[in-house]
């Protein structure tokens, strides 16, 4: 490797205090390389030789291995998955129950737009927490040329905050009523598309 | 002592001087052929016989050169040589001497062998046919006389069945790639690399070498002729190192350090990867067994009161498996890096993205396929980067590990990433 070739120039052209500082260093890496391949050699089951060769290749084969067997295992588990009988909690449940927990917290649906400086806004949405709905609320941002360069979600009963500073993309002025109208009417297609949506899962 | 004239390549005329310099006392160029059975055998070199590494003179670094080259038969080396070297037939075929020797074996193995050396490979040049000591596969060499001698057989680690003798010879000249197909940790091009008889050559040269040399490298005390074999050696060493990086899956620096650093980084991932997977495969075929139990339960509930009962005490569906699933794992690419650690049923994620595109969207797409639920989301840009954690938690019922979800992660946002066009950095 190109380490020796430096070596040799160092040899050849270099004086005598250069060698010994160089000595040093390279001592150090050799140390280092070995302490590695003796780590390596530690971790691998199983050892032919023990020279320095052979440890990579066992390396190479034991790592070949590993990779064959957790593939094998992989599949294994996505043909259970397949054959799965486990009743996984429906959406229809799920939205019960969330809507049920943010009544008890006397959470409310809300949608907040305000402007900061110019084309920034700081946008704060309230939204019941179901599968995909913070999707949605990103795909909304997009739509709006809005750029999310802070942005935090917290769930809690039921609930999803969703608050974050954005910045108008397309260098559009929106008014802040515009935005929360728009906001606000986006929400609710969302939801009338979820309903629908179970509504047809449930007539299967 | 002529230079060896080092060249990336081996030229079939050095070979010509190779064997001048071979030429032994009284040899003739039949001497090339020998086995080297014949030259242990012969008295003259008495000297040799007792394997004296340290009173090296000729024969010895040819013997070594001849085996190393003639082990090395199965490496990368051939095709590394035959890209650079563009070999003459009609050189090699003057090397196809018949051997004058002594013993038949011999004879008939280099005839043997002699069928095989025009394959398409420096073998020839190299006299393969006189890896003739192969039809006794166990001569030893030792390095001190009277040390216990370490057998020397190029294809042992290959766990093949007892070959004959002239079928060692033809596997030994098989060209790279070629490898018994037993072997089924074969090889498409590098892989083969170091299934071959390197075990025995490294430990070989190393014996056979100058006593009181240096490990890995030669200095002032190196005979030009040990270029040849030693060169081939570290050539043969790096192969294998980057053979090892190639199947890291995200390598840092081109160094051996780093190298075997980053294969013992993966060896741990690999083995963390594989424990998770066994232990949602364990919980799957518990939770398939249960509600199997459960419903055959149902069906004979009236009648087989006892039976259930029965059931339940003998139990094998009880899963021990209270263990608690966690695992860590990071991918690196060119402008993404990803942690994801799963503890249970949560999963965080660590994201941080070179700012070009607002993947956002596609992260969040990719969570709901994967059927994380989100619970938590905080990030923002930072200077040229975007960086996101995401605490989510694994849906009931869906089976996703660490490491598929780290590699889909990376995967999608650096598709993303370069599907996305160039865009200015003022892009506001």
């Amino acid at each position: 490797m190109g380490r020796r070739k430096l070596e040799d120039d160092d040899d050849n052209n270099n004086s005598k205090e250069f060698k010994s500082k160089n000595l040093q260093a390279e001592r150090r890496r050799r140390q280092k390389l070995s302490d590695r391949l003796l780590t390596l050699r530690s971790l691998v089951p199983i050892i032919t030789n023990m020279n320095k060769a052979t440890i990579i290749d066992d390396a190479i084969t034991y790592i070949q291995e590993l990779q064959k067997t957790s593939q094998v295992l992989s599949e294994q588990l996505l043909e259970m998955e397949g054959s799965s009988e486990e009743s996984v909690m429906p959406m229809k449940l799920e939205i019960a129950v969330a809507q049920h927990d943010m009544k008890k917290c006397g959470i409310k649906e809300e949608v907040k737009v305000s402007n900061i400086d110019g084309n920034k806004f700081l946008i704060k949405i309230i939204v019941e927490k179901k599968r995909g709905c913070f999707t949605q609320l990103i795909e909304a941002m997009n739509y709006l040329g809005f750029e999310l360069s802070e942005t935090n979600v917290t769930t809690f009963s039921g609930a999803m905050l969703f608050s974050s500073c954005v910045h108008g993309k397309y260098g559009d002025t929106l008014m802040v009523e515009h935005i929360e109208e728009l906001l606000s009417e986006m929400m609710r297609s969302m939801k009338t598309s979820s309903q629908s949506a179970i509504e047809l899962g449930n007539t299967n | 002592m002529k230079v060896y004239e080092e060249s990336g390549c081996f030229d079939p005329h050095s070979l010509t001087d190779c064997q001048e310099l071979m030429g032994l006392p009284g040899a003739t160029p039949t001497n090339c052929h020998n086995s080297l059975e014949d030259t242990l055998n012969v008295s003259s070199y008495n000297h040799h016989h007792h394997e004296d590494a340290s009173a090296a003179l000729d024969m010895e670094p040819h013997q070594h050169y001849l085996l190393d080259n003639t082990t090395n038969n199965n490496s990368h080396l051939i095709p590394y040589l035959t890209q650079d070297l563009p070999y003459d037939q009609s050189h090699w075929e003057s090397f196809n001497v018949v051997p004058s020797s002594t013993s038949p074996e011999a004879a008939a193995a280099a005839a043997a062998a002699g069928a095989y050396t025009p394959t398409p490979d420096l073998l020839g040049l190299f006299h393969l046919p006189r890896c003739s000591f192969l039809p006794n596969p166990s001569i030893s060499f030792e390095t001190t006389p009277g040390s216990p001698s370490v057998v020397y057989d190029p294809l042992f680690h290959l766990n093949l069945p007892p070959q004959p003798p002239v079928f060692r010879e033809l596997l030994q000249s098989l060209p790279h790639g070629y490898t018994v197909p037993a072997d089924d940790k074969d090889a498409a091009g590098i892989g083969g690399l170091y299934h071959d008889g390197d075990n025995g050559i490294i430990q070989f040269t190393r014996d056979i070498s100058m006593a009181g040399r240096a490990k890995d490298r030669d200095k002032a005390g190196k005979t030009t002729k040990h270029f040849a074999t030693e060169r081939e050696r570290r050539v043969h060493l790096n192969d294998k190192y980057q053979a090892l990086r190639t199947m890291v899956p995200s390598p840092t620096k081109n160094d051996r350090a780093s190298i075997v650093g980053d294969a013992i980084d993966y060896i741990k991932e690999l083995l963390g990867t594989v424990r998770e997977l066994q232990l949602l495969v364990d919980k799957k075929r518990c939770g398939q067994d249960r509600s199997k139990r459960l419903k055959t339960e149902d069906a004979a509930s009236a009648a087989d009161a006892g039976d259930v009962e029965f059931k339940s005490l003998g139990d094998p569906d009880q899963c021990y498996n209270t263990s608690l699933r966690s695992s860590w794992l990071q991918r690196k690419s060119k402008d993404s890096e990803v942690d994801v650690r799963i503890v249970d049923d949560e999963v965080t994620i660590k994201l941080v993205q070179r700012k070009k595109i607002n993947c956002l969207l596609f992260v969040s797409r990719l969570l709901d396929e994967l059927q994380l639920d989100l619970l938590h989301v905080a990030g923002g840009n930072i200077g040229d980067y975007y960086s996101f954690l995401f605490n989510t938690k694994i849906y009931e019922g869906s089976s996703v590990y660490a490491c598929a979800i780290a590699n889909k992660l990376i995967d999608v946002v650096d598709r993303q990433y370069a599907a996305a066009p160039p865009t200015s950095s003022t892009s506001l």
